[in-house]
């Protein structure tokens, strides 16, 4: 038999100073964890939505994203060698090549009341752009008319950013006087460009003066392998350059990781001294035990039986901590706001998210706090297996 | 006093264990803290200098990728003939660039050399290269971030692949590496040269992605910012003028909100360490309830109680927070990880400054520690204290 969980439970009363101060210990720590946890999972998980191995997006040499690549379009025009390579129009029968140019318009944060402001990336694109784009389709109002002062927006940045909603007009252009109404609200399944206002390539380009377009986004057959098709454009009958979607979104990400690196070993410290002052913890109890354990010893119980009890009390521990640490990230979110917004390494563009505590990072949490309540507690439960039960006794 | 200091080692060294566990708890999270805290420290430097040079940074009025007109430069400079208001502009082109087959990502900027020098007076760069810079038309000022991360040394030919026009690659000479410069991650060549490149390729010249305006004074600097987007206003290439600090921070604002982010994080941990130590000290002086009780009971004083728990808490606080702050310090000062670089911002330079700040923070951790416990011994009553012994 083996001890009863009421015996750990109450003993985590016993010394109730102690374990209140442990617990605000891993607490703490497993809110910081927490909330990198949904940083990280919001980024990637808007990154994995721009993973369309089909499509390429073709940029100047040189150039290392839409923002700073301009191709004049009769450079775009020698992309016609490649119309055994791009996946035809079903209806039009013609190759899928969408020019287009990306600029950028200074937009004011909903989070602060609009003090400060982020750039948006907006887009200039042809008909053809949303069916080589092929996951963003609109889910309110409609698309924008070619010819027309029209745009359609984002979703997250529809969230993120004043003056964004239905029917609401949006200052664009080299000067920023040409009003242009919001028809629609699009989505990209979560992935990036859901940060971005769209438009109709012609209109855009005139408004901002440009005569060369920003990249040229090319849908693939099925059957053609993306590196071929980079190398044929970077060959000396083309001379551009070309990058998947996954590969052009992780270039942007970049400097994000870095960051994020640099989170992950201060959490990573913080849990090795979350350990430690488990480990601490559980000693002092031990050593305060040891009559008690001995006892139990000499009815019966096995040295085993009373590391593993030892270890149950460390997860106690751990577990109320990170529960507790969850529920306190959860209320940073709430009043801090969830929205996020970073900039691209090289677009100076942003891309817009959101942190939300799913079921799955709360399980992450609480697994890894298990875990380091687990490792503070192996010692110490070794040692109160390996109590010399006379000797125990006869000190006590 | 001798008698106290004894038994103050052996009371640290009665439980090694412990002892060692708690300098961990409370080290690793004054680790934390010098680590964040330099890169907070590092980014703040580098505002404060750039609201120090008194410089005003004019971009087009919607967005920075948008380029300006050269010839603003003379309409701005016009606006104070005597030149005792604003003493230089300086129009500044960003291009980008990478070394070929390197995608490590560089900050290249092409400057009006003529003004260069007077508007950015903290490159302090010597006289002979000042002579260089100006007389060598592919002359490059390299920041000594990207220096030391390549390699290159004052005197060096080097090519670099722009990111913007004219997107190949351009041959220059280092003339200098700034080392006293607060930022050390841009690089500066000659605007003349881009030009000259730019029309052999047939490229638009003549493009500013921003001015730089060195003021004489904080007043010049608030009216003229004004003065110039009201010059340009309603016109074709219309400006938005803010002061280099706020300019710099809504960079860095875009860019994961480091020193906020940062700030938070070691806040919590340094409340981490607070917790770990007391839960030390509440330990101890339970274990030591009948040693208290016993020395009070000889004769020791209420106040010998609470100053003997209170030394041991900020004793062993001291220790770990020593070995917290010297560990970062050293790994920063003396070994390859001082090259470690925080993109777009700052190479991480840990201070001497930063670690005694945190000393003085495991200080205080030691004594909110050690508060309650000592309180507790100097209120202890012993007949009760004995008593309640098993």
């Amino acid at each position: 038999m083996a001890l009863p969980l009421t015996y750990n439970w109450r003993n985590l009363f016993a010394r109730r100073t102690t374990t209140l101060l442990t617990i605000l210990v891993i607490a703490a720590v497993v809110g910081v964890f927490t909330w990198m946890l949904g940083f990280q999972s919001a980024l990637s998980g808007s990154l994995s939505f721009a993973q369309d191995e089909h499509k390429l997006i073709v940029l100047r040499q040189a150039a290392t994203s839409e923002t700073n690549s301009a191709i004049p379009p009769e450079e775009s025009n020698k992309l016609s060698q490649l119309d055994r390579e791009i996946a035809l129009d079903a209806k039009t029968g013609r190759p899928l090549k969408s020019p287009e140019m990306i600029v950028q318009v200074s937009l004011p944060r909903v989070s602060d009341g609009g003090k400060t402001r982020a750039n948006v990336a907006v887009r200039g694109l042809t008909d053809d752009g949303f069916k080589v784009h092929r996951n963003v389709r609109i889910v309110e109002g409609r698309a924008f008319a070619q010819g027309q002062m029209e745009v359609v927006v984002g979703m997250a940045i529809a969230k993120q950013f004043t003056g964004l909603r239905m029917g609401d007009t949006l200052n664009l252009g080299y000067s920023g006087n040409r009003g242009y109404k919001i028809v629609g609200l699009f989505s990209a399944d979560g992935g990036p460009m859901e940060s971005e206002v769209w438009g109709p390539l012609t209109m855009m380009m005139n408004a901002y003066q440009r005569n060369a377009y920003s990249s040229v986004v090319l849908r693939l057959n099925e059957t053609m392998n993306a590196s071929e098709v980079i190398k044929k454009v970077e060959g000396p009958t083309i001379q551009l350059t070309a990058q998947t979607e996954a590969q052009y979104w992780d270039a942007q990400a970049k400097n994000i990781r870095v960051y994020l690196l640099i989170v992950r070993v201060l959490v990573g410290v913080m849990c090795v001294a979350a350990a430690f002052s488990i480990a601490n913890t559980m000693y002092s109890s031990v050593a305060a035990r040891s009559r008690e354990f001995a006892m139990l010893r000499t009815i019966g119980f096995s040295g085993g039986q009373i590391m593993v009890s030892i270890m149950i009390e460390a997860v106690f521990l751990s577990l109320i901590g990170g529960l507790l640490g969850c529920a306190a990230c959860y209320t940073y979110l709430q009043v801090m706001g969830r929205t996020k917004d970073m900039f691209g390494a090289t677009s100076f563009t942003t891309m817009a998210f959101e942190i939300s505590m799913t079921p799955m990072i709360i399980v992450i949490a609480l697994g890894a706090v298990t875990l380091v309540g687990l490792l503070g507690a192996l010692t110490p439960g070794i040692r109160a297996a390996k109590i010399k039960v006379v000797e125990a006794l006869r000190e006590a | 006093m001798n008698l106290r200091l004894i038994y103050l080692y052996r009371n640290l060294t009665r439980n090694v264990r412990r002892t060692l566990l708690t300098c961990a708890a409370v080290g690793l999270p004054i680790m934390i803290y010098v680590l964040s805290m330099s890169v907070v420290h590092g980014v703040d430097k580098f505002l404060e200098n750039s609201a120090k040079q008194l410089r005003i940074v004019v971009t087009q009025k919607t967005s920075i990728v948008n380029p300006l007109p050269q010839g603003h430069r003379r309409k701005i400079e016009a606006l104070d003939p005597t030149q005792q208001r604003l003493t230089a502009v300086c129009g500044v082109q960003w291009i980008g660039g990478q070394r070929a087959n390197d995608p490590t990502p560089l900050s290249l900027m092409a400057a009006d050399h003529d003004s260069f020098i007077p508007a950015m007076p903290e490159y302090q760069l010597t006289p002979s290269e000042i002579e260089a810079w100006q007389k060598d038309r592919q002359a490059i000022i390299v920041g000594s971030g990207p220096a030391g991360q390549m390699g290159w040394k004052v005197g060096d030919r080097i090519s670099i692949v722009p990111t913007l026009p004219p997107y190949r690659a351009m041959e220059f000479h280092v003339v200098s590496t700034a080392p006293d410069a607060p930022d050390n991650q841009s690089i500066f060549f000659r605007k003349d040269f881009l030009d000259e490149e730019l029309k052999k390729d047939g490229f638009p010249e003549g493009l500013v992605s921003f001015f730089f305006v060195k003021c004489a004074s904080k007043k010049d600097l608030d009216d003229f910012r004004q003065l110039i987007d009201t010059t340009f206003a309603g016109s074709l290439d219309e400006t938005r003028s803010l002061d280099e600090k706020t300019f710099m921070n809504e960079f860095i604002a875009q860019q994961f909100d480091l020193p906020r982010n940062l700030a938070i994080l070691s806040g919590l941990t340094v409340f981490v360490a607070i917790m770990a130590a007391m839960n030390t000290m509440s330990m101890n002086f339970r274990d030591r309830i009948a040693e208290m009780a016993t020395l009070k009971s000889l004769g020791f004083s209420g106040g010998f109680a609470f100053s003997l728990i209170q030394t041991e808490s900020l004793l062993l606080c001291s220790l770990g927070g020593l070995i917290g702050a010297m560990v970062p310090f050293i790994l920063f000062t003396f070994t390859p990880a001082k090259d470690f670089q925080v993109p777009l911002i700052v190479t991480l330079v840990v201070e001497m400054s930063t670690c005694l700040k945190a000393l003085g923070i495991a200080v205080f951790i030691g004594v909110v520690a050690g508060l309650w416990p000592s309180w507790l011994a100097m209120r202890m009553h012993v007949v009760r204290a004995l008593r309640n012994l098993e």
